[in-house]
C-alpha cells in the first residue's frame, strides 16, 4: 500500500560516512596518480622498493576505481533507495558493517599493494583472504540494498535501484568467478588460481571488462538517474527509454571483455564476437547519454545558473564520447593500432575522470547540504572553480594520451626499406616524455580541483556562510 | 531433448535471450502503457528529502 504522507526518518548517518570516505580516498587516489604520472615523465621518482611505479600503479587504480568509486556507489545507493522506496534503510548494524567492512578491505588491499603481495591479474589483484572478506561484506551490501526493496512503500521500483542492483549482482558473480584461488599454505598470502592458459585470460578479461560495464557504468547510472532528475528539478526525459536503457545494456555489455584479447591466442570467433557486442553498446550508451541530457529539455538555463548540474551534464557528455571511442577501439582493425599504447589510457580516463568522477563530484554537491541540513553549497563560485580546473586537466590529460598513443603505435609499427624496424623501443619511450609531463600537469589540476571540493564541502557541513552566500541573503531580505 | 540442447546451446541462448528482450521493449512500449509507465518518472521528485 502506498502510505507516501508518512514521513520515513531516513538513515543519513551512513550516507554521511560513505561520502567523508569518497572524498578521502578520491584525494588519495588522485594524488597517487599524479605521482605515478610524474614517476612516468621522471623515472628518477622511482624510491626503493616499496614506492615504484608497479607497484604503486595498483594503488592508484584501485583507490579511484574501488575506494573512491566504491564509496561514492555505497553512499549514492543507501542515500537514493531510501527515498525512491520511501522507507528507512534497512539494518542499521549491517548498514555500518558494510562502511567499516569496506573500508577494512580497502587497507588490507593497499598494504598488499606496497608490500609486493598480488594476484597480478588488472583490477582484482588482492589475495585470496581479502577476496573472502570483501565476499562476505558484499554479500552484506546486497542483503541491505534487497531487504529495503522488500521494506518498500512506493509500489513501484525506480529504475535507479534497477542499475545499482544489476551493479551490486554482477559485481558479485564477476568477483567469485575471477578468483577462484587455491592457497598455498593457510597462513600465507600466495595462492595459485583456478584457472590455467587462455581460459584463465579470458576470464579476467571478462571480470576486468565488466567491472567497467557493471561497476563504473551501470553503478553510475543509477546515480545519474536519481540526482540528474532532482538537481534539476525535472522528472528523466522518458521512462520508457531508460527501461530499454537498462535491459540493453545489462544484455550486451557481459559479452564485450574479448576485445581486450585481439590478436592474442584467443580463438578468433570469441575476438569477433567481443567486438561486435562492442560495438552494439554503442546503441544504449547513447540511448541513455541522451535520456539523461534530454532532461533538461526546456529548462537549459538551468545549466548556466547551477554549476553542479553543469558537473552532471558534462558528465553525460564524458560518457557519450568514451562510449563511442570504447567500440571504436573494439573494432581489430583499430585495435592494432591503439591496442598497449597510451591511448587506451587516455580512453580509460576520459570515463573515469569525466564520467565516473564527475557524476559522483555532482552527487556529492548534492547531498552534502542535505544530509548535514544546510541551506545551500558554502560557495557556489568554488564549485564553478573546482569544475574548470577539474575539466582542463581532463582535456590536457586525454589530448596528450591520444597523440602520445597513436604516436607510439605508430612508431611500433614502421618499417624502412630493407624491412627493419624503423625505431627502438627506447626512442618511442624519449619521443612520449613531453606527452608524460602534459598527463602529470592535467592530472595535477584534476587533483587541485578535488582539493577545492573538500575545502568546501567542510566549511559546508561546518555550516559557514561565504561572504558571497552572505550577500545573497542580505540582497534576498531588502 | 537435453542432448539437442546442448549441442546446439549457442544457438537456442541466443534467440532465448534474443526473445526475451524482444518480449522486454513490447511490454515497455506498448502503447496503452504509456501513461502509466510514464508516470513512475516522477518517484524521485515526491516525498521529502
Amino acid at each position: 500500500m502506498n502510505k507516501l504522507n508518512e514521513n520515513p526518518i531516513y538513515n543519513n548517518d551512513i550516507v554521511k560516512l560513505f561520502a567523508i570516505a569518497t572524498v578521502f580516498w578520491g584525494i588519495v587516489g588522485f594524488a597517487v596518480g599524479v605521482f605515478i604520472a610524474l614517476q612516468m615523465a621522471f623515472p628518477v621518482l622511482n624510491f626503493g622498493e616499496y614506492l615504484t611505479f608497479g607497484r604503486l600503479r595498483p594503488l592508484h587504480t584501485s583507490a579511484v576505481v574501488f575506494a573512491f568509486g566504491g564509496n561514492a556507489l555505497f553512499a549514492t545507493s543507501y542515500f537514493s533507495v531510501q527515498r525512491t522506496c520511501r522507507t528507512r534503510l534497512w539494518g542499521d548494524n549491517w548498514a555500518k558493517f558494510t562502511f567499516w567492512g569496506y573500508q577494512f578491505f580497502i587497507v588490507m588491499a593497499a598494504i598488499g599493494y606496497v608490500t609486493g603481495v598480488t594476484q597480478a591479474k588488472e583490477y582484482a589483484e588482492p589475495e585470496w583472504y581479502a577476496d573472502l572478506w570483501l565476499t562476505f561484506v558484499w554479500v552484506a551490501y546486497l542483503v541491505v540494498f534487497m531487504m529495503t526493496l522488500k521494506n518498500r512503500r512506493e509500489p513501484h521500483i525506480y529504475v535507479g535501484n534497477w542499475f545499482f542492483l544489476a551493479f551490486i549482482v554482477t559485481v558479485a558473480v564477476l568477483h567469485l568467478a575471477n578468483n577462484v584461488a587455491v592457497p598455498v599454505s593457510f597462513l600465507g598470502a600466495k595462492s595459485y588460481p583456478a584457472w590455467g592458459g587462455v581460459q584463465s585470460a579470458m576470464i579476467q578479461w571478462w571480470y576486468a571488462h565488466n567491472a567497467v560495464g557493471f561497476f563504473l557504468t551501470a553503478g553510475f547510472l543509477g546515480i545519474m538517474y536519481y540526482f540528474v532528475p532532482k538537481r534539476a528539478g525535472r522528472p528523466v526525459y522518458s521512462y520508457r527509454l531508460s527501461i530499454l536503457h537498462f535491459w540493453s545494456l545489462i544484455f550486451m555489455y557481459i559479452w564485450a571483455g574479448p576485445h581486450h584479447l585481439h590478436y592474442t591466442a584467443l580463438p578468433d570467433w570469441a575476438q569477433t564476437l567481443g567486438m561486435t557486442f562492442s560495438i552494439m553498446l554503442w546503441m544504449p550508451s547513447w540511448g541513455g547519454m541522451i535520456n539523461g541530457m534530454m532532461t533538461l529539455s526546456g529548462a537549459w538555463h538551468k545549466l548556466r545558473e547551477d554549476p553542479v548540474l553543469r558537473f552532471m551534464i558534462i558528465s553525460l557528455a564524458f560518457y557519450g564520447m568514451s562510449t563511442f571511442e570504447g567500440p571504436l577501439m573494439a573494432i581489430k582493425t583499430v585495435n592494432a593500432l591503439s591496442h598497449y599504447t597510451d591511448w587506451t589510457i587516455g580512453h580509460v580516463h576520459s570515463g573515469a575522470l569525466g564520467w565516473v568522477a564527475f557524476i559522483s563530484f555532482g552527487a556529492l554537491y548534492h547531498l552534502v547540504p542535505i544530509l548535514w541540513k544546510r541551506d545551500g553549497l558554502y560557495s557556489m563560485k568554488l564549485v564553478n572553480l573546482h569544475l574548470w580546473i577539474a575539466t582542463l586537466g581532463i582535456v590536457l590529460y586525454i589530448t596528450a594520451m591520444w597523440v602520445s598513443g597513436i604516436m607510439q603505435g605508430l612508431m611500433w609499427r614502421s618499417y624502412d626499406s630493407m624491412g627493419f624496424l624503423e625505431y627502438s623501443f627506447v626512442e618511442t619511450v624519449m619521443a612520449m616524455h613531453p606527452f608524460y609531463v602534459i598527463r602529470a600537469v592535467g592530472g595535477g589540476l584534476f587533483l587541485i580541483g578535488a582539493l577545492i571540493m573538500a575545502y568546501n564541502l567542510y566549511r559546508t557541513a561546518r555550516g559557514d556562510k561565504s561572504p558571497e552566500m552572505i550577500a545573497a541573503e542580505e540582497i534576498a531580505h531588502a | 531433448m537435453i542432448d539437442w540442447l546442448s549441442n546446439n546451446a549457442g544457438m537456442s541462448g541466443l534467440i532465448f535471450f534474443f526473445l526475451v528482450f524482444l518480449f522486454v521493449v513490447g511490454w515497455a512500449y506498448r502503447p496503452k502503457a504509456k501513461e502509466s509507465m510514464e508516470a513512475h518518472k516522477y518517484i524521485p521528485l515526491e516525498g521529502d528529502e
